[in-house]
């Protein structure tokens, strides 16, 4: 099978493109609660169709989501990335990160890093997350990642909150930038310390 | 972005190819139908085009999966047709849609399923062949029927909620 999806990585992550050997993990989270606020929780016929179209999203777009793994052991995080089915307004930068794998910063990590490649590589302008009003872990990694609601932004079906995410411009040098990668340090490496001094 | 690689099938009139980023709107426009009745449909648009990325995605995973059937010398989809294999199901089918009543009648859904059948047990080497019909669906039960598949009566249902027919392609005689 040739595959054209770019591979990225960041400290603790390797960002590949979704495989058939993965779908078991993909099934695993959408077919339970944690899925609750992305169309889920699907039954298994639902979850196989939705993950040939996560595939299916990158050979008509020429973007979509990457498996998150783990760049030591190989394992499977989550997924991160870009979506754009018909009739949404705008692009969405979308993540989700596999229940028992949460609290360690995964989804800030793959997520800034595809926002990355969509602004530098793909030319994006802007985009959005739409976010369920109710999902707070997921609101709450918006605005760590810099996003703010954007209240005159359409909707996919008025259900949801859109989140703008910063134009790439205030994300190169900005302090904003700098917070982000600190954040991502220091959940790669508890004990670090930024450089530089204490302001207080 | 070429994700997939598929065969192109080619019969006396038609030729089928994979599916690609702009046959889209044509399959959103069909599943937008009541003709989708007997396949799924009708559906939303978004509803319609994540069931367009899943048929490109079932070629990633199982390096089979829909043809886009084209008339030679146009590249116009008229439907799909071939194999199909989702989660769960009890047997591969080979199944067809045409998206338009305008292309029925002229043997194309035939012609196109026939060379499918063929393609299933002499290159995919598939054990068993069926076809998965709704009830109410008679025009793809005559179908079935011509191309020499049986009712089978006993065998598993993919979706035992929503039983239907199941129809059975006899093995042809002499294949190893």
């Amino acid at each position: 099978m040739s595959t054209q999806i770019p591979i990225l990585e960041t400290t603790r992550l390797v960002l590949r493109g979704p495989e058939p050997d993965d779908y078991p993990d993909f099934k695993a989270t959408f077919t339970s609660y944690r899925a609750r606020f992305m169309g889920g929780p699907l039954n298994a016929y639902e979850a196989w169709m939705l993950y040939a179209a996560e595939i299916g999203h990158w050979q008509i777009r020429g973007y979509g989501m990457w498996m998150i793994h783990d760049k030591v052991s190989g394992d499977t995080l989550g997924m991160a990335g870009g979506w754009k089915p018909a009739k949404w307004p705008e692009a969405e930068i979308a993540w989700v990160i596999w229940p028992d794998r949460g609290g360690k910063g995964y989804a800030l990590e793959a997520t800034h890093r595809v926002r990355g490649h969509f602004y530098d590589k793909l030319g994006w302008e802007t985009a959005v997350s739409y976010i369920d009003p109710k999902n707070l872990d997921s609101i709450r990694l918006a605005e760590r990642l810099g996003a703010v609601k954007d209240h005159d932004a359409g909707t996919i079906d008025g259900n949801h909150a859109v989140y703008r995410h910063p134009a790439p411009d205030e994300l190169t040098g900005s302090q904003l930038a700098h917070g982000i990668e600190m954040e991502i340090s220091h959940y790669a490496d508890p004990l670090f310390k930024p450089k530089g001094w204490a302001i207080d | 972005m070429t994700l997939i690689q598929t065969p192109v099938l080619e019969t006396e009139r038609l030729i089928l190819r994979g599916p690609k980023a702009s046959d889209a709107d044509t399959f959103m426009g069909f599943y937008a139908t009541e003709r989708s009745q007997f396949t799924g449909g009708p559906m939303t648009p978004r509803q319609a085009w994540n069931f367009f990325g899943t048929e490109i995605g079932h070629w990633a995973i199982h390096g089979f999966g829909m043809f886009v059937v084209t008339r030679k010398g146009s590249d116009a989809a008229l439907g799909i047709v071939g194999h199909w294999y989702p989660w769960g199901w009890p047997e591969k089918e080979v199944g067809w849609v045409l998206f338009d009543a305008a292309s029925e009648g002229q043997g194309i859904a035939f012609e196109a399923a026939q060379a499918c059948i063929d393609h299933a047990w002499q290159v995919l080497n598939w054990p068993t062949i069926v076809s998965y019909i709704a009830h109410g669906n008679d025009a793809s039960v005559a179908l079935a029927k011509r191309l020499g598949a049986t009712l089978d009566e006993h065998a598993q249902q993919p979706k035992p909620e929503t039983p239907g027919y199941v129809y059975r392609h006899p093995r042809p005689e002499g294949l190893a």
